[in-house]
């Protein structure tokens, strides 16, 4: 049974959070999300039985903890890589919260993400937003959105993942 | 036996990542490959010997989905031990891919998650795809 957007959202981002890169969240309020100073942000567009996007955002310390739990503390992930690590994690969350949204047969094709840097959590024209969820680990915050609808073309900040093939 | 392993991703973040989950899943493997698309991943299999290949769904290029046609269809990969290593929760595709002879392994995973399913496509034993001795019968003598 499709599940409410934002509780959705915020089951999607628990489990990728924990299983993917071993942080553990806890949701909390979103009240003053857009002032949240954050150090990156991805976006990663859907189509198929329904259109839009899903963006995840994160504060300064989650960014390398996230890297280096992904990828071992070995790899030394620099910035780069480090925004790659993010970029796969809002892949795998949007990944999850689409079925839980739209039900289990639903078929989806998704974007490579892409850098958001000019008000992440705000929709564009010709989009709505459907959620909007903030987390708390220890590391620091993550805020995710979801926008329905498809984003009338403008210039835009945004730039493809460095590290897709 | 140690696994010749192919990862088929267009992230090369996830690549990573599956390659250090392999490690950390305590099956013997051999050399990795790695492809960041179909089209990558069908020179790959003309140039190397492959166990087992963890495929990816969205792709650019040439997509998982026809990727894994094209390894059923040939004459010298068809009986490929193949994963699909996705966020695809579709019912629908899921279902198309299964009919392909595959498992499917979900985005999140865990190291456990990865082994046994590696164990199940590969029909070896624990202690054949981990090089772990059995554990001695009888008494100790110190």
């Amino acid at each position: 049974m499709p599940q409410q957007p934002t509780n959705a959202l915020l089951q999607a981002a628990t489990s990728t959070f924990e299983a993917l890169a071993l942080l553990f969240p806890e949701p909390c309020s979103t009240e003053g999300v857009e002032f949240i100073p954050l150090s990156a942000a991805y976006s990663v567009t859907f189509h198929g039985a329904g259109t839009g996007r899903v963006v995840v955002g994160v504060t300064s310390g989650v960014l390398p903890a996230l890297a280096e739990n992904m990828l071992g503390a070995a790899a030394a992930p620099d910035a780069q890589l480090q925004r790659d690590a993010l970029g796969e994690v809002a892949n795998v969350v949007t990944g999850n919260v689409l079925p839980m949204v739209h039900g289990a047969a639903a078929v989806f094709r998704l974007d490579a993400p892409l850098a958001v840097t000019d008000a992440p959590f705000a929709p564009r024209d010709g989009e709505q937003r459907v959620a909007l969820a903030r987390v708390r680990m220890d590391e620091g915050d993550a805020v995710l959105a979801m926008f329905s609808g498809v984003a009338v073309e403008t210039a835009t900040d945004d730039t493809t993942l460095a590290g897709r093939a | 036996m140690n696994l010749n392993v192919l990862i088929v991703d267009d992230s090369a973040v996830m690549r990573a990542m599956i390659r250090r989950t392999l490690g950390l899943c305590g099956i013997a493997v051999g050399e990795i490959h790695e492809a960041g698309n179909g089209v990558e991943a069908l020179e790959q299999l003309g140039e190397h010997w492959v166990d087992l290949a963890l495929l990816d769904v969205n792709m650019p290029v040439m997509d998982g989905e026809e990727l894994l046609t094209r390894i059923r269809a040939s004459e010298e990969w068809r009986a490929l031990a193949v994963i699909i290593v996705s966020t695809e929760s579709s019912d629908t595709r899921l279902a198309r891919l299964r009919a392909h002879g595959v498992e499917i392994v979900h985005k999140p995973f865990t190291p456990e998650q990865l082994r046994n399913t590696i164990l199940q496509v590969t029909g070896l034993t624990h202690a054949a795809a981990t090089h772990e001795r059995p554990a001695p019968s009888g008494d100790f003598d110190f």
